[in-house]
């Protein structure tokens, strides 16, 4: 199945990948990201924008590296079967491109299809499964504020 | 990608709280479920002739041990949390739901989160810290 849209392709490490752009609510400048000890691998603490609070994710339990952070990307996601909305750090190198959307040729871990655009491929990431894979409980407490 | 025009949050007021610190981070506990607040030299007056509970706050949330200035005593009388500070009383502040992505033990430490200021804090459950400390979750109980 191909087809059309939007997306928004990103760094992580590395890598570029790509997500739909209607699952990215919207890129932010870094802002406070309060902590307060909880379980949650992955979760660094929680950011306000708008009057909302928003988990700020952090995408090293599922890719093993972090990098940069000049932006935080908020998308969308499912996340045991109910829309939730998350912050994603990253390097700030985004981009909204038109792209062919195709299935992967073989089943791999994070990664829904693949992106064509402007001559290459980008893995297009299956932001649901990652969600899930991060929300790892376990004992983990994020230390001072970081700003 | 597109412009974002959040849904505003669903966002209650709550009674008055009271605010401490604890492992340096700032925490709430509803004035209401609050019985009093004493000072670390009075642990002996709570301790020994009412059987109250004393637990290190900081260390049972995994921040290490405490500096224990202040215990707040929560109603009815049976535990009080060890703090290094208790700072003010501030009414009606904003609370929300803590995000469902946090779905471990936190759920069960915090009622929700409090938006101040300039400032995310959490409010606790005060029905699970009024329980004594489960042994399988490895921490460190009393005083």
């Amino acid at each position: 199945m191909n087809d059309t849209a939007r997306f928004v392709t990103f760094p992580l490490g590395a890598e570029r990948y790509a997500l739909d752009s209607n699952q990215v609510k919207e890129l932010v400048m870094p802002s406070r990201v309060y902590v307060f000890p909880h379980t949650m691998q992955s979760l660094e603490g929680v950011l306000v924008r708008h009057g909302m609070v928003i988990p700020v994710c952090d995408l090293r339990t599922a890719f093993g590296h972090g990098g940069e952070r000049n932006l935080y990307m908020i998308v969308h996601c499912n996340y045991a079967g109910r829309a939730e909305t998350v912050a994603v750090p990253v390097s700030g190198d985004c981009a909204l491109v038109q792209g062919e959307r195709s299935d992967a040729p073989e089943e791999v871990t994070f990664v829904a299809g693949l992106l064509r655009t402007g001559g290459r491929t980008v893995p297009l990431l299956d932001i649901d499964r990652i969600m899930a894979h991060c929300m790892q409980s376990g004992m983990a407490f994020a230390g001072e504020a970081k700003r | 990608m597109y412009i974002s025009h959040p849904a505003k949050p669903v966002a209650a007021t709550v009674g008055p709280v009271i605010l401490f610190t604890a492992g340096a981070v700032r925490f709430a506990v509803e004035a209401s479920e609050v019985q009093e607040i004493r000072n670390s030299d009075e642990r002996n007056q709570l301790h020994k002739p009412k059987g109250t509970e004393l637990i290190d706050f900081a260390q049972r949330l995994g921040l290490g041990p405490g500096i224990l200035e202040r215990f707040v005593v929560l109603k009815p009388g049976e535990c009080a949390l060890g703090v290094s500070e208790v700072e003010r009383m501030t009414s009606l502040p904003k609370a929300v739901a803590l995000p469902r992505l946090f779905s471990g033990a936190e759920r069960q430490w915090y009622r929700g989160l409090l938006l101040l200021e300039n400032e995310v804090v959490p409010l606790l459950r005060t029905e699970y810290w009024r329980k004594p400390p489960l042994p399988a979750q490895g921490s460190e109980s009393g005083v």
